[in-house]
């Protein structure tokens, strides 16, 4: 993991200070509230629909178990005792009064941490892989390239006020787990036949009212000259993204529009700020420097490679339960001898990704007594002990029922992608979390789990997509119609793992429908799966061999508050 | 950083009776919008002050063969929030090499300075009800940043030169 230097900490520190003096000038009314909303956006405070939300970033989801436990303190000191883990591997509060936001920043800044561009119209949180250091089918670890990729966007002042917000997201593995195309731009590693490294990279993807898969811009960009590139990607968007309208204003707008034209501008732009600006070298990288920041990122103190076969032992009447645990939440690592292990945040009684302070400060144990103290926060709204030895399995299983966290879902139905959705987003249509509740609670049969098996489900409450639901097999998108609330189900979404294949948005399977039925129609749709299914085939190739329509016409059957006569209800 | 008061400004826009005026005569200090100089830049004499209002969607391209004899260039915010006049800045000085006055005008707020100072504006024209005090103090809370500017083009890292690797 990244170690702060005395220069990241003070900038911290000095950031903090920066949204004291703002805060401290709005509520003695010099700074206006229109004025000083850009400025708490770019420190993560966004005024919601009970109070403000606080995202605070967590760099390509690692987090030590240090700053877990300030992130349970802060929790129970000044929220209502529990947080959420986003789909951008950043922890989000949802009760803080704006009032304490400056003491909360100071309290994060004591472990390293800050709320710096986790919103705003800016270069936001650049989100990797959990298992990126660690996955066996790793080419390069992304993790040094993430850091200083983070350093350098940090309160970069051309790039403040672009047009809309900027996500980047990169990837090393030959598997993509990181969602690349879905983001303004998406960072694949890569080694060319010298061996060299370089990145693949993609521009123009992104959820939302119109989904868009990234193109790729440039197949080989030396690693050295990555900012660089990227800088000119981020400076054409800043001049001639669109800031007429705001459901315009992604770079993917721009990238469509002007197709060619906008590859040729970043190409052109990419070689005048290395051919004719004065200093424009400055921002290659030395070798010295991915050293000095790949030096944090080698194998921690304590990981002992072990030779021979993990035997998971005999545990008697517990054999089946730990057996399913280590099938479903544990992962094949680099290391000879270890393990990551996926603390799940997706069960009955609790919204998916939430945990309590107390099991915060659980799992922060678990990654002090099992995992060299680290964790991560995955993409899909779960966390990960990425150091976990084999023969700690056992004990790790315990302790993880203990806190809650090993109900072995993992990749299963319930491993939902959920955003808070109506019940705390101002921005939201309907609710989610009543949705994924009555889900979880229909589907918790692990027999039942296991035969559907693989599936990704993401549901997002509104068009703005924080659940993801473009890119689910199962997508659930809530929709207001007449003020109350209705969701459109797709289907055959993918986020371009291996799983799920090529990058896509699902298909929308017909007009929306009402809450009740939303259960009754996931289960009407994994019937039909199981009905029509091919020896040993996964619901997303089903859905890809048969199309949707024999799936919305189960969905269609179960109908009963919106089955009006035949009529379709406009969606 | 120049904090321009706009009742002491040497530089004055020429208008009409109704806009500016199509065909300005050189006198020194005449801030002119991008129509003006185009009708007047063949004549206009070296030596004599001007300066060119610059729109934040014109391209800074098509003044660059001009810059060289401009004492200013005036940029716009016409909202705080539209950020392309930080690209235009950033252009003109490393770009194009200017050297004259960049002035950032229109909705220009205290806590833009740092963003301003860094991105190559030397004169800021305030929006009216901002204090130049805050505006001075909003430049004084970091030390140093990760990604060169304007003001220090070397990024954080290439000044790591003497110091030893970061070990975990």
């Amino acid at each position: 993991m990244y170690k702060y230097t005395e220069f990241d900490r003070q900038f911290v520190r000095a950031r903090a200070a920066q949204f004291r003096d703002q805060l401290e000038r709005n509520l003695r009314g010099e700074l206006g509230d229109d004025e000083f909303r850009p400025l708490r956006l770019q420190n993560g405070w966004y005024i919601q629909r009970h109070a403000p939300m606080a995202r605070i970033a967590v760099p390509y989801g690692e987090l030590s178990s240090r700053q877990l436990r300030q992130l349970a303190r802060i929790a129970r000191e000044y929220d209502r005792d529990y947080a959420h883990f986003t789909t951008r591997q950043n922890c989000q509060y949802n009760w803080i009064p704006l009032h304490q936001s400056a003491e909360v920043m100071e309290l994060l800044a004591e472990v390293d941490m800050h709320g710096i561009q986790t919103s705003g119209n800016c270069i936001r949180n650049i989100t990797t892989d959990a298992l990126a250091g660690i996955a066996p089918d790793e080419v390069v670890d992304p993790r040094p390239y993430a850091e200083v990729l983070r350093q350098w966007s940090t309160l970069h002042p051309e790039f403040a006020f672009l047009p809309r917000k900027f996500k980047i997201a990169i990837t090393g593995a030959a598997e993509d787990r990181a969602a690349i195309q879905w983001h303004d731009i998406g960072l694949q590693l890569v080694k060319n036949e010298a061996g060299e490294v370089g990145f693949k990279v993609f521009v123009g993807g992104g959820m939302g009212r119109t989904p868009v898969v990234a193109a790729e811009i440039n197949a080989f960009v030396p690693w050295q000259q990555i900012l660089v590139y990227i800088e000119a990607i981020v400076r054409v968007y800043n001049r001639y993204g669109r800031r007429d309208n705001l459901y315009k204003a992604r770079i993917k707008i721009l990238v469509k529009a002007e197709g060619q034209k906008f590859f040729d501008a970043v190409n052109e732009e990419f070689r005048k700020i290395l051919e004719v600006d004065a200093e424009g070298a400055a921002h290659l990288i030395p070798l010295r420097e991915l050293e000095r920041v790949s030096a944090h990122f080698t194998l921690p103190q304590g990981v002992r490679p072990a030779a021979g076969g993990f035997q998971p032992g005999r545990y008697g009447d517990q054999q089946q339960a730990f057996a399913r645990w280590l099938e479903r939440n544990v992962h094949a690592h680099k290391v000879s001898g270890y393990r990551a292990v996926t603390l799940s945040l997706k069960r009955v009684g609790q919204a998916p990704g939430d945990t309590t302070s107390a099991q915060m400060e659980a799992a922060a144990t678990m990654a002090d007594r099992y995992s060299l103290g680290e964790l991560r926060v995955t993409h899909d709204q779960n966390l990960l002990l990425p150091w976990v030895r084999e023969a700690d399995l056992y004990a790790v299983w315990h302790a993880a029922k203990d806190a809650g966290f090993a109900v072995p879902n993992i990749g299963l139905l319930t491993d939902m992608i959920a955003c808070p959705g109506g019940d705390f987003c101002a921005l939201a249509n309907a609710r989610s979390l009543p949705i994924a509740a009555a889900i979880t609670e229909r589907f918790q049969d692990l027999d039942e789990l296991w035969d559907i098996g693989d599936i990704d489900l993401h549901m997002s409450g509104c068009i703005n997509s924080c659940g993801h639901h473009h890119s689910g097999h199962i997508g659930i998108l809530g929709v207001d119609k007449d003020g109350s609330e209705w969701y459109q189900i797709t289907l055959g979404g993918s986020d371009g793992s291996a799983l799920s294949g090529k990058t896509q948005a699902g298909k929308v399977i017909g007009p929306s429908f009402a809450a009740d039925e939303v259960p009754d129609v996931i289960e009407a749709i994994i019937d039909t799966y199981r009905a029509q299914r091919t020896e040993g085939e996964r619901f997303i190739d089903t859905v890809r061999r048969l199309g949707i329509a024999p799936f919305k016409t189960a969905a269609d059957a179960v109908r009963s508050a919106t089955a009006v006569r035949g009529e379709a209800v406009p969606a | 950083m120049k904090f321009i008061d706009s009742q002491n400004d040497r530089w004055q826009q020429v208008q009409g009776e109704d806009g500016p005026q199509s065909h300005p005569t050189p006198a020194p200090h005449r801030l002119l919008t991008l129509e003006q100089w185009h009708a007047v830049r063949a004549e206009w004499p070296q030596g004599v002050a001007v300066g060119v209002m610059l729109p934040n969607d014109a391209e800074v391209e098509d003044l660059a063969e001009d810059l060289p004899r401009l004492a200013l260039v005036a940029l716009k915010f016409p909202k705080w929030v539209d950020g392309r006049a930080y690209s235009q800045a950033r252009l003109l000085r490393t770009r194009y090499g200017y050297k004259g006055e960049i002035r950032a005008t229109g909705e220009v707020l205290v806590d833009m300075l740092p963003l301003l100072q860094r991105t190559g504006f030397d004169a800021v024209q305030l929006r009216g009800d901002q204090k130049v005090e805050s505006a001075r103090r909003a430049l004084d809370f970091f030390g140093g940043h990760y990604q060169g500017d304007t003001v220090h083009p070397q990024p954080l890292f290439a000044r790591h030169e003497s110091q030893p690797y970061v070990r975990s």
